[in-house]
């Protein structure tokens, strides 16, 4: 078959007739990648915050975890959940089994980010809000986390698009996103080259616009721009002062 | 005018900062070994000493970021510790009275100047956003950063960014500072602009103490000279006499040792 054959191959798949799929699959590799990428970055904190508690008791478990899921592949992972759990007795829907399989992986990746960005937060800080007044919960959500998420950023943003690339492994389950509506339509219309390169497009147009917009994000947050609503109207208060202050 | 008169002659009466029989020990090594100190209100104190003597470690037990093993701290005639134990029941409010500006300033690398006064006053003493804003703009003019109110700590000086922490620490109503090396990080330039400003605070009453190492600073900005070396107090005294005047030996040897190196 020669790069021509490739290029007409693509007209003898109806593209028409398989929109609804592709666009279905789409949207079921975005539930998979939103919902487990909210409950691996709530389990990767937790984990990253019981890393640096003083207590060994609370630190050696959250170790432990993250060292497993780490050195484990996925693959395996997702076929334990979906086809092991069910042995005994713990039978989850697809959904289910993929969404934990993606949490309970990437939260060990993500608990290693975040844990590096919370230690790198200089010591002086804590102690400035505590000469402040400030309570412990206090510094942590208005001293500490603002700074580690800005540290986080990067990591967390790669982790996010590999996340989203990952969802194609639950082909493996059928789970219905966009890599299991490739396999079927390759079936379907023997064209699997044309097919899979069209997926692959698809995961590409998907992706990177992602990782742009998160790159944007970075950058933006690094110019000191502020994003939340309270802060902005601070500074809008504090500039109208000014200007009143100093015609 | 007559108001505020009435207010400082009110604070000079009593001591602000009242330090009885203070011990002090990390891992066994013991740091502060019986200190008994008053500092008067609105007065400027200094404490000098080597390193490791035992200064900051004095400073910092009057916020209580350190707890003491044992002895007594008052501030403004209230006992916040006693026996190695915190008796003071509210932290938040303590720290509200007691302020303190750091070395390395530890501003909140993300918040604007502005910022950076704001956040206490609305999460620690409870102030309404409009009035935390208000006051921390008054504050930033008043040492002369109105210009700089909306810029991020990086991108300022040493001088600018410790001035900033001043008023950070005034937003909430101090009565005592506390300043622990407040000039070693910077140039002789901002040197002179802190120093402007502790004069103007102590002018309005304010009291403070500070640790240093730069005796001529010492010399030009404080009432009052603290030697401590072993953790123990050697010799204090008006700052012409123990500077220019020592009666011990180790204040003349310090004394001369950072007279020679400053």
């Amino acid at each position: 078959m020669s790069p021509s054959d490739v290029f007409t191959g693509f007209l003898h798949v109806p593209w028409g007739d398989y929109a609804g799929n592709i666009g279905w699959g789409l949207a079921r590799t975005l539930a998979y990648t939103v919902a487990s990428f909210l409950g691996a970055a709530v389990l990767g904190l937790l984990l990253a915050l019981m890393r640096l508690n003083r207590l060994r008791l609370v630190r050696l478990p959250a170790a432990l975890y993250t060292e497993v899921f780490k050195n484990v592949p996925l693959l395996a992972i997702i076929f334990v959940t979906y086809f092991g759990l069910p042995s005994v007795g713990i039978k989850l829907s697809v959904f289910a089994a993929g969404v934990l399989s993606l949490v309970l992986f990437y939260a060990a990746y993500l608990s290693e980010i975040f844990r590096a960005a919370i230690a790198g937060i200089h010591s002086g800080q804590n102690e400035a809000a505590q000469a402040l007044g400030l309570g412990r919960g206090t510094t942590f959500g208005h001293v500490v986390l603002p700074q580690a998420l800005r540290l986080a950023l990067p990591g967390t943003n790669t982790m996010f698009v590999d996340l989203l690339k990952s969802t194609s492994l639950l082909v493996t389950i059928s789970a219905a996103e966009l890599m299991t509506q490739a396999q079927l339509i390759a079936s379907e219309t023997f064209r699997a080259l044309e097919v899979y390169l069209v997926i692959a497009a698809i995961y590409f147009a998907v992706c990177y616009p992602v990782s742009q917009s998160l790159l944007w994000l970075e950058r933006t947050i690094q110019a000191g721009v502020p994003l939340s609503r309270g802060r902005r109207r601070r500074l809008r208060l504090a500039r109208t002062l000014l200007a009143g202050e100093t015609p | 005018m007559t108001q505020h008169a009435v207010n400082v002659e009110a604070a000079t009466a009593r001591p602000a900062v009242t330090i009885r029989g203070l011990r002090k020990s990390f891992d066994g090594r013991q740091v502060l070994g019986g200190i008994d100190l008053d500092v008067p209100g609105g007065r400027i104190v200094s404490i000098i000493g080597q390193s490791g003597g035992g200064k900051t470690t004095l400073m910092r037990c009057v916020n209580l970021l350190e707890q003491p093993d044992d002895g007594v701290i008052e501030v403004n005639g209230e006992a916040i510790c006693a026996g190695g134990a915190v008796t003071c029941k509210d932290l938040a409010r303590l720290r509200q009275r007691v302020g303190m500006v750091f070395q390395r300033f530890n501003l909140f690398p993300h918040l604007t100047a502005v910022e950076n006064v704001v956040l206490a006053q609305m999460h620690a003493a409870g102030i309404g956003e409009r009035e935390a804003v208000e006051r921390a703009v008054r504050l930033l003019t008043r040492v002369g950063l109105a210009h700089r109110a909306t810029a991020y700590p990086e991108r300022m000086s040493g001088g600018e960014q410790q001035r900033v922490a001043i008023a950070r620490a005034l937003a909430l109503g101090p009565t005592v500072l506390l300043f622990d090396e407040p000039t070693s990080a910077l140039d002789p330039e901002s040197t002179g602009e802190v120093l402007r400003v502790m004069r103007e605070l102590a002018a309005d009453g304010m009291t403070m103490i500070l640790v240093t190492h730069e005796l001529p600073f010492a010399r030009e900005v404080s009432d009052w000279v603290v030697f401590i070396d072993g953790g123990k107090i050697i010799e204090q005294g008006a700052a012409a006499d123990v500077l220019d005047r020592p009666r011990e030996a180790r204040t003349r040897a310090y004394v001369a040792k950072y007279a020679a190196s400053g």
